[in-house]
């Protein structure tokens, strides 16, 4: 292959196809094409470290090719053409919506928008997926991809404070029976090992780990998700940078070794048995916890004038688009090794964790060192920016990279991506019930995707900082569900007088993508957003993060589910008034298993939601709270079982998907946060896996509380049978205790608009469910507690 | 010298069970197990020198153990070690050796970081018994990417043979 290397700018598409396998870039015919041109034109052979910077900047993991390049859609008869899918659909949400309190979106590491009462303070959002390194190596991949996330929040602006963690992660079922292939680890090691690593980095960061969710599905077997999530506060002043021609190229924190070879390049590429070993990322999360502390101080400071976070491609990424607009010369010797047995193009594309670079004016330098010195902080001056637009890169008086920026960034070609959708048959015949309906209930809280989540949750440090004011664990016992964490982040601001606080929930919708990518897309987007209602946040001032993930883009379905998705993501945007601000996707997520048998994940979104929360003090829970407070149903119940658990444990022959009117469900919840803001309502959870019954017990066995309610009062799509009401999954809908000596404000409030009132909350033990006055379900709010509570690891 | 560090039997219980409980659901049923961390510590030093460091570094005295010899009372079980791989970097073993030059004013060479299970009941000494185990193992303790397995007990020629 090395022979075949040295003739690159004269080889056919074939050998150029072998020598992208041999090396493992995951670039296409046309980009090695594109490649080899160029060099032609240059009348020279290519250096390695230039096919690996090429490679690397032009990864989808980098790029985002398939988001954002020219899509053709067929459906129904009919042809669209994208030129460029994402800012023609999430981008332009939000610049159509032109909210004045995002102050940078799209253009940094992060999402940021405005926050506190002072508006002093700018919160900064983002999350990222690390699916492949978590196939491989789940714990080596979860602690990196925790890191990576918080790197990207100190390399937002010129450096925000972390101040919470998220987490989301789809794992194969634990009970699966599927042959593996050789090398694949099974959903309960991946799922132990990732949980492990998001632990042990974000609790040695001294970061909360507050917010997140599980989901099981057989087609997350070989391609587990792991989605992690950094929220960081950056004061308004800091959050422009620019880098200077003259400033020094720092790189500060971990050192660099041949850990994480072609990280980028992975991300990229289907996993195989031939995966190597090289592709896995060993965390060191006190190394970064330097690196932290260096760049508080050192930001306060003004010891520099950019700054970024060494991710996927190492230096090639960070120094390549820090240097973008001005230029860079890069003497990698100056670089502090893991190991001296390593190329110059290793060092150049090596992704060893915990590294930032820093544009440092030459005067600052001496500032720069006392405080790295003072923290115990390794670093190295590894060049200066310049001002003539190449990329030059040496190692001593060898060149490893010598090329123009304008190539690097905008030579990549844009190829034309065809898309179509065949959507799956759906009934709607009347749903045929299961097993009696407490039965069901039972079934439902035992559920994997709606059981307690508390033997994973504990093991999070999501008090550390202080000032997580509503926990991932709530209620009278501390070990009931929440829809939203609220953080209080005064160990930040400093400020303790000032009790402007965010919220942050999720929405998450895969079961509905299986039938409608265009509805996941909304209804995720909707559940988001009610979550963040159900803890009382200010959802005028919602913004969003979009994160797809899917299979293989080269199958045409795959990318029309993905279009209709991100026009649901823009309908959603546009009708719910949030913007989004940031977001990452991740595709090829898809494997054989021992006999062939393909399996792709599921199209998956992930919509991470913030909004202030005008007061922590006010904010709210979901457990029920007194005997005798009237309970109300928010919304109107749809029909259909499309995308329900219910279907899952037993086939109502009932798929159909209701659709969301997102005008009524804006109205609805715009007065339920006034309600909630005047203190009428005490607890709030919305309706989703499981339904209404499973949103009822949950409420009931929260509080110790029990329930007499009854659904005939109950908002209903005409034709909707007790099934729907009870176990239907259809969107927009909460369920409100209110403070019975606020009720009649609460009516006001909500005049006109869709709530009823079920019942009241009763100090017993039962939750007794009626319709019409004939019982549907009567079940111990204990024992219900105790079918839900179960161990997941 | 390996330091090997364990969890006082009074106190063991809850961790010993998720472990049986591990290697059942993966098709390895086995009457008890035992876990230990392990700390390979380069270093040319006289005996008590390491005995003071398994003690007062990296033994926490209330609920642990330590020994500079193989675990007591552990005759006729099967021991796997898991230790990560030469070419991995290891993140607790650079921690250790720092904290080792904290403690005593000298670094050792390196420090590497390893687990021990001790599993009793796993078909004693048959081939095929020693053969379900690593492949157990190897599903559940450990990930062969950047790890690597030593059996040794019953049925085993030599440490570390498998």
């Amino acid at each position: 292959m090395k022979d075949l290397f040295s003739k690159f700018a004269s080889l056919s598409e074939k050998e150029l196809v072998g020598l992208d396998k041999a090396y493992g870039w995951s670039l296409s015919a046309a980009e090695l094409l594109q490649a080899r041109d160029y060099f032609r034109k240059l009348k020279r052979q290519p250096f390695r470290g230039e096919l690996e910077s090429l490679a690397q900047t032009w990864s989808e993991h980098c790029k985002h090719k398939t988001f954002s390049g020219p899509v053709k859609f067929h459906s129904g008869g009919k042809v669209k053409k994208y030129r460029n899918l994402f800012k023609e659909t999430i981008v332009r949400a939000t610049k159509e919506l032109n909210r004045p309190w995002c102050l940078s979106v799209f253009k940094d590491n992060a999402g940021i928008v405005e926050f506190g009462s002072d508006k002093k303070w700018g919160l900064a959002f983002k999350a990222e997926t690390h699916n492949h390194p978590c196939a491989v190596e789940p714990y080596g991949g979860a602690e990196t991809g925790v890191g990576g996330v918080i790197r990207d929040i100190l390399g937002v602006g010129l450096g925000a404070k972390p101040v919470l963690n998220t987490d989301n992660f789809c794992f194969g079922r634990l009970d699966s029976k599927a042959k593996l292939p050789k090398n694949a680890l099974g959903a309960e090691r991946i799922f132990r090992g990732v949980v492990d690593g998001v632990r042990d980095y974000g609790n040695r960061m001294g970061i909360p780990t507050a917010a997140g969710g599980i989901y099981f599905d057989e087609g997350y077997l070989l391609n587990p998700l792991v989605y992690v999530g950094c929220v960081g506060l950056i004061p308004v002043d800091k959050i422009e940078k620019r880098v200077r021609p003259g400033d020094l190229i720092v790189s500060i924190g971990g050192r660099t070794g041949r850990d994480g070879i072609h990280g980028a390049t992975f991300s990229s590429a289907n996993i195989d048995e031939e995966t190597s070993a090289s592709a896995v990322q060993i965390g060191h999360a006190i190394n970064e916890k330097k690196v932290l502390d260096v760049i508080m101080r050192a930001r306060d400071r003004g010891l520099y004038d950019a700054l970024t976070d060494c991710g996927a491609g190492g230096f090639s990424s960070a120094i390549g688009e820090l240097g973008a607009e001005t230029g860079a010369h890069v003497r990698l010797e100056n670089a502090k090794l893991k190991d001296t047995r390593i190329e110059p193009w290793e060092i150049w594309v090596s992704e060893s964790q915990e590294r930032m670079i820093l544009a440092v004016p030459p005067k600052k330098l001496p500032a720069l060192e006392d405080v790295l010195n003072a923290e115990n902080c390794e670093y190295c001056v590894l060049g200066e920016f310049t001002s003539n637009g190449r990329l030059l890169v040496t190692f001593n008086s060898e060149a490893v990279v010598d090329l123009p920026m304008d190539f690097l960034h905008g030579g990549v070609p844009n190829v034309e991506k065809a898309a179509s959708f065949h959507p799956p048959a759906v009934s709607r015949r009347p749903p045929a019930a299961g097993r009696p309906h407490l039965k069901m209930l039972e079934e439902l809280l035992s559920h994997p995707n709606i059981c307690s989540r508390h033997s994973v949750i504990t093991q999070y440090d999501h008090e550390v900082q202080g000032g997580t004011v509503i926990k991932p664990l709530q209620g009278r016992y501390g070990d009931g569900p929440g829809d939203a964490a609220v953080i209080w982040p005064h160990s930040a601001t400093g400020n303790v007088r000032d009790h402007s606080g965010f919220a942050v929930a999720h929405g998450f919708q895969p079961a509905a993508g299986r039938i409608d990518p265009y509805l996941m897309a909304v209804y995720s987007v909707d559940e988001a957003v009610r979550n963040l209602l159900c803890a009382g946040s200010e959802i005028s001032r919602a913004a969003i993060l979009d994160n797809f993930c899917a299979a293989s883009p080269r199958d045409p379905e795959v990318m029309g589910g993905l279009v209709l998705a991100a026009e649901g993501c823009y309908d959603a945007a546009i009708g719910y008034g949030a913007p989004f601000i940031s977001g990452k996707d991740s595709f090829y997520n898809q494997s054989k298993d021992a006999a062939g048998k393909d399996y792709p994940i599921p199209l998956s979104l992930l919509i991470s939601a913030i909004a202030p929360v005008e007061d922590v003090r006010l904010a709210i829970t979901a457990d029920l709270k007194t005997a005798g407070d009237p309970v109300y149903l928010a919304g109107i119940t749809g029909k259909g079982m499309g995308g329900s658990v219910y279907n899952e444990l037993h086939d109502t022959g009932n798929n159909y998907l209701c659709p969301v009117d997102i005008k009524a469900a804006v109205r609805l919840y715009g007065a339920l946060l006034k309600a909630i803001k005047t203190g009428c309502v005490s607890a709030a959870h919305d309706v989703s896996q499981g339904g209404l019954a499973v949103t009822l017990a949950e409420m009931a066995f929260s509080g110790g509380l029990g329930a007499e309610l009854d659904l005939a009062s109950a908002l209903a799509e005409k034709g909707v049978g007790e099934l729907e009401l009870l176990f239907g999954e259809s969107p927009s809908r909460l369920v409100l205790e209110v403070r019975k000596e606020k009720e009649k404000e609460f009516l006001r409030l909500l005049k006109g608009l869709p709530a009823a009132r079920l019942g009241f909350v009763r100090d017993t033990r039962e939750l007794e469910v009626r319709l019409d006055g004939e019982r549907l379900l009567k079940g111990n709010v204990f024992t219900l507690k105790r079918r839900w509570k179960r161990d997941l690891l | 010298m390996i330091i090997e560090i364990w969890t006082k039997e009074k106190y063991a219980d809850n961790e010993e069970k998720a472990l049986v409980e591990r290697l059942s659901r993966a098709g390895l049923p086995v009457k008890s197990a035992k876990l230990s961390r392990l700390y390979n510590v380069d270093a040319p030093w006289p005996q008590q020198e390491f005995a003071r460091l398994g003690a007062d570094l990296l033994a926490d005295r209330l609920t642990e153990k330590y020994s500079l010899s193989k675990r007591p009372g552990t005759g006729g079980l099967y021991r796997v070690e898991v230790w990560l791989k030469r070419s991995a970097t290891d993140v607790i073993g650079e921690s250790v050796k720092e904290a080792i030059h904290d403690m005593t004013g000298r670094a050792p060479a390196g420090v590497r970081f390893g687990r021990a299970y001790y599993i009793e009941g796993a078909g004693r000494g048959t081939r095929d018994a020693v053969r379900k185990l690593k492949e157990v193992v190897s599903k559940t303790l450990a990930n062969e990417i950047v790890q690597t397995i030593n059996i040794a007990g019953p049925g085993v020629r030599g440490a570390g043979a498998v």
